[in-house]
């Protein structure tokens, strides 16, 4: 077992100006679930990759438990790998997948076949040994290819969105079996998916990734709560956060008329008299026009359990009717009408400020 | 983020991954091997081109020098005007042209209907037919050129372009319709059934929807045929036989003999050179359409 | 939208019964109708000038027959027998299946030897087309080329760079040398078709079979054994028929550099193809048509032999990725 570090590591691809992954500095524990996620194209599948050395490393260093690894091929860096295609043997039956990197290493036949049975048993593919991949359906492939990492016992799991070729239902399904799995096994993983539903409930944490540069590292629960910026905030959770530019006046936010207050420390942090304001849908209280963000539901989406409304308001000073600007969730069955005017409160505790120009959070 | 990368650049080179430069035996035996070799067909060009400018003397003490001899007396393209003139290679490139260019024409009209009608008309047995068809691509030359020079011979066709003609196109249209059927059954239904539906004739059809369609796979079949008749030797010498009607393989072949005889190794040269050059050209200009067409037809 | 349905494309809907709407299922008619008029004229010109003359050569091959001014006499297997028990014909029987076979197992050996090169080698497409170069040219040029770097005396540019290096000069083209020399000669000539088809083949290789196996650690002997080869195995196998086809019928090659040209070259180097020429249009002596359709017939014979072998050995369950 061990702990991963990236230290300042950054990839440039041939022909391409700008790094892929940009100077990444990331500690991962050991046996740590560590989730990278990010819009596509940002740099996750890369960041994986230089871990498991199948891409080279241009500044910086990868270290994995006290050695610096950045220059050791892949099979010295005691990793394994699950790949999106699973990237299993189509001629080689199961167990002859699951034990290939065995085969590779010369482990002697008896001891092959014993480690190859008994990752099959905790997964459940006893039956399908003899099988080949092309007969097997998308979640036996997916547990295979999970087969093949497991039975190396190697220090660390890479996983690059093994879920994202299943179902909707299966993937909710094998998320947890593959959470639960790695939570007994206690090897550090560093998984890469762009669900970030997938990211909140499988990581111990989650790294935000954006155009190469990580963006925060922390929590579900610390993402969720205090997004560093306002990339953040709007990719973690949904529906998204509502993002609403203000004007500052004294001491608080103006929001169409409604005053959101700021404390004084947030207000020495901004660089102009513009903030943006957060609230999450789930962090609003529907009220009487006047009393809150005056604005007019567009929509009501009726869950049963839950009712989203979408709604705009009129933008200060311009007076442009802005669409489907804010989002409130409130309780399912209430009596809330399309056209109706109703006032949205932010709840006090619920509020997170922004930086219109830098983006990032305005501490308390 | 907001903070200016003064002075930071992308390298040139991004560096490969840990393990790609791992030297095997194998794979640095291999590397030799694959650089060898490319250096070998690239030394063999410049020195059939070289040799095609140089005396004699020059070609076989100085094999890896430039051509000198020759600029010296101021006639740098003496071998060229050697074989051209003297050794009938003008008159045999003319030839060639013009049979060559008739017979990979004739083949790709009489094999495109063909290809097609085995692939696109539903028809019972097209399957068999057109393996039957590709079967012929197996017969060696040798087992059909008795019958086919006796029968040719009857008719007064054999030391006849014409009747090479027609043994060139007849013995071209296994590998073509194999081919082309490899590329119409590619073309969707789609558009067959739209024109089907605005009332199209079939005729109509295949020639304002399906051959243009097509139109890679037919360029691609012409141009094949073109570069293996161009090149082809012994269908040549079995049925032409007097000077007049050489193509340039069969020129070159009938020279060789006298060349050695004579030492004219410059003008021989020479003549491989107008051999090979049209077909060099034709390869820098078309070498990814020729490859693929060519490793197409084994893919599959 | 109903119509698009009934238009019925496919074989199974054109035998089926007449689609609902009756315009589809007449244009089907009509497009069959086409069938005939449009496969005559490749067919006919097929069928006689492969296959009638095929079947030609298989009854010449029973009879002796000089050709022109002469009548074809039945003589049974007699030609046959006479042909097995000549010199000539065993020396061209025994060098063309060293072609096949030793000049094959070289040729595929220098193909597999570069596809673990080539797969990730950088400039690796220009690499490729520079080795399939010799593919466009013609044999009998390739020929010469090959007479002008092994001549005997020390005029040859091979002998030339062996004296360079203070050896002596070897006769590769002597009769005894010639088969292994023009072996050579087609390997380099062939190999590099061989390698674009195997490597268009690697190509469709998914890219992280080979991460995986990167990770396991595999060498490049591993690879090929684990991935390139089951995973091209398909083509290997056409290529291989391919290779028999053309090998067999080797002529132009053997006839040039082991002759002095204009006239066939020492029995000794003789080819199956040459037999034939020989026996038939080589301009020496009266010919002799049935001993030339006797090895003609054996020519054919040897192929369909070979490519049902290859096809047998082969045989392989087909592979999706
Ligand atoms: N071989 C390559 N050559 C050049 N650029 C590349 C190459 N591979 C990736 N990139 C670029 O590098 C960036 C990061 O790619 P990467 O594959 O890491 O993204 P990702 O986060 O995994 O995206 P996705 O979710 O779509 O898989 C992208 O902008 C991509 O275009
Ligand atoms: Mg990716």
């Amino acid at each position: 077992m061990a702990d991963v570090s990236f230290r300042g590591a950054t990839r440039y691809y041939a022909g391409v100006d700008r790094p892929a992954v940009d100077r990444l500095d990331l500690e991962v524990a050991d046996g740590e679930f560590l989730v990278l996620v990010g819009p596509s194209g940002c740099g996750k599948s890369t960041t994986l990759r230089m871990l498991a050395g199948l891409e080279g490393v241009d500044e910086g260093q990868v270290w994995i438990g006290d050695r610096d690894v950045t220059a050791l091929p892949p099979k010295d860096r005691d990793i394994a790998m699950v790949f999106q295609n699973y990237a299993l043997y189509p001629h080689m039956t199961v167990g002859e997948n699951i034990g290939f990197h065995l085969k590779v290493a010369k482990v002697p036949r008896d001891e092959r076949e014993r480690r190859v049975r008994k990752a099959a048993t905790l997964l459940g593919l006893e039956s399908y040994l003899d099988r080949k991949p092309a007969r097997l359906s998308g979640g036996q492939r997916q547990r295979v290819a999970m087969g093949r990492a497991i039975v190396r016992q190697p220090q660390v799991f890479c996983m690059d969105e093994p879920l994202s070729n299943l179902d909707a239902k299966l993937r909710v399904q094998t998320r947890t079996q593959i959470a639960s799995l790695q939570r007994r096994l206690g090897v550090t993983t560093v998984y890469v998916t762009h669900d970030q539903v997938e990211a909140m409930t499988m990581g111990d944490r989650v790294a935000v990734l954006k155009d190469g540069v990580l963006q925060q590292c922390d929590t579900p629960i610390g993402l969720f709560s205090k997004p560093a910026n306002l990339f953040v905030a709007g990719f973690i959770g949904s529906p998204a956060m509502n993002l609403l530019p203000a004007r500052v006046d004294g001491d608080s936010a103006v929001i169409a008329g409604h005053a959101v207050r700021l404390t004084r420390g947030q207000r020495a942090q901004l660089s102009g008299d513009e903030v943006v304001v957060g609230v999450r849908p789930e962090g609003v209280d529907v009220v009487d026009f006047d009393d809150g963000i005056p604005v007019v539901v567009d929509v009501v989406e009726e869950l049963g359990s839950d009712q989203f409304l979408y709604c705009s308001f009129e933008q200060a000073g311009t007076g442009d009717l802005v669409e489907h600007a804010v989002t409130a969730r409130v309780a399912g069955m209430s009596p809330n009408q399309r056209g109706a005017k109703v006032g949205l409160l932010p709840r006090r505790e619920a509020v997170h400020l922004f930086d219109p120009v830098t983006g990032s959070r305005l501490e308390d | 983020m907001t903070v200016a990368d003064v002075g930071r650049k992308a390298p040139r080179r991004p560096r490969p991954a840990p393990g790609a430069g791992r030297r095997s035996p194998l794979r640095v035996l291999g590397m030799v091997v694959v650089l060898g070799f490319t250096a070998f067909n690239l030394l063999v060009l410049y020195w059939l081109i070289a040799a095609s400018f140089k005396t004699p003397v020059e070609i076989f003490t100085k094999p890896f020098a430039l051509p000198v001899r020759w600029f010296q007396l101021g006639k740098p393209l003496r071998n060229f005007a050697y074989a051209w003139d003297q050794a009938g290679f003008g008159d045999a490139f003319l030839t060639t042209v013009v049979l060559v260019a008739a017979s990979s024409a004739a083949i790709v009209l009489v094999s495109a209907p063909a290809a097609y009608a085995l692939t696109r008309l539903g028809v019972r047995g097209s399957g068999p037919l057109t393996n039957l068809i590709a079967v012929g691509m197996g017969v060696p030359f040798q087992t059909v050129i008795i019958p086919l020079f006796i029968g040719l011979s009857t008719v007064h066709l054999t030391d006849s372009l014409f009747g090479l003609f027609l043994v060139y196109v007849a013995l071209s249209i296994p590998f073509t319709v194999f081919l082309l059927t490899g590329f119409f059954r590619s073309l969707s239904d789609e558009m067959e059934e739209a024109a089907a539906i605005d009332g199209a004739s079939p005729l109509r059809t295949f020639f304002a929807v399906m051959l243009p369609l097509a139109r890679g796979g037919l360029i691609t079949a012409l141009i094949l045929n073109a570069i293996g008749l161009w090149n082809e030797t012994l269908l040549a010498i079995v049925f032409l036989q007097s000077q007049a009607h050489f193509t340039l393989a069969r020129a070159l072949f009938t020279f060789y003999g006298a060349a050695e005889y004579q030492s004219e190794y410059g003008g021989l040269i020479a003549g491989v050179t107008i051999l090979v050059l049209p077909m060099l050209v034709l390869y820098l200009v078309l070498a990814r359409r020729i490859i693929t067409g060519l490793t197409l037809g084994s893919g599959k | 939208m109903a119509t698009i349905a009934a238009a019925p494309a496919t074989q199974r809907g054109a035998a089926g019964k007449p689609g609902p709407t009756g315009t589809s299922g007449g244009h089907l008619v009509r497009k069959r109708r086409l069938f005939w008029p449009f496969l005559a004229p490749a067919l006919i010109l097929y069928v006689v000038f492969l296959v009638a003359p095929t079947i030609v050569t298989g009854v010449l091959s029973f009879t002796r027959w000089a050709g022109a001014g002469d009548t074809p006499q039945f003589t049974g297997f007699a030609g046959y027998l006479r042909m097995f028990a000549s010199d000539s014909f065993r020396s061209a029987l025994v060098n063309t299946l060293m072609y096949v076979v030793v000049g094959g197992i070289g040729t595929f050996l220098l193909a597999f030897l570069f596809t673990m090169v080539l797969r990730d080698m950088p400039g690796g497409k220009l690499v490729r087309t520079i080795l399939f170069f010799p593919n466009i040219v013609a044999p009998v040029a390739l020929a010469m080329f090959f007479s002008f770097l092994f001549k005997s005396d020390d005029k040859g540019l091979a002998n030339f760079v062996l004296g360079g290096l203070g050896i002596d000069p070897v006769r590769f083209l002597a009769p005894e040398n010639v088969t292994l020399t023009v072996i050579g000669a087609l390997v380099w000539a062939s190999s590099g078709f061989y390698i674009t088809i195997l490597m268009a083949a690697v190509d469709r290789i998914p890219p992280y079979l080979y991460e995986d196996a990167e990770i396991a650690g595999a060498s490049a002997w591993q690879k090929f054994r684990a991935i390139t080869l089951p995973l091209t195995w398909d083509v290997v196998g056409v290529a291989g028929v391919l290779w028999t086809i053309n090998a067999l019928k080797i002529f132009e090659l053997v006839f040039v550099l082991a002759g002095p040209g204009t006239y066939s070259p020492p029995t000794a180097a003789w080819t199956l193809g040459i037999y034939v020429f020989d026996r038939s249009f080589g301009s020496q002596g009266t010919p002799d048509y049935g001993g030339a359709s006797a090895c003609a017939v054996v020519m054919i014979a040897l192929t369909s032999v070979f490519v049902v072998l290859l096809r047998r050995l082969m045989r392989r369950d087909t592979i999706q990725f």
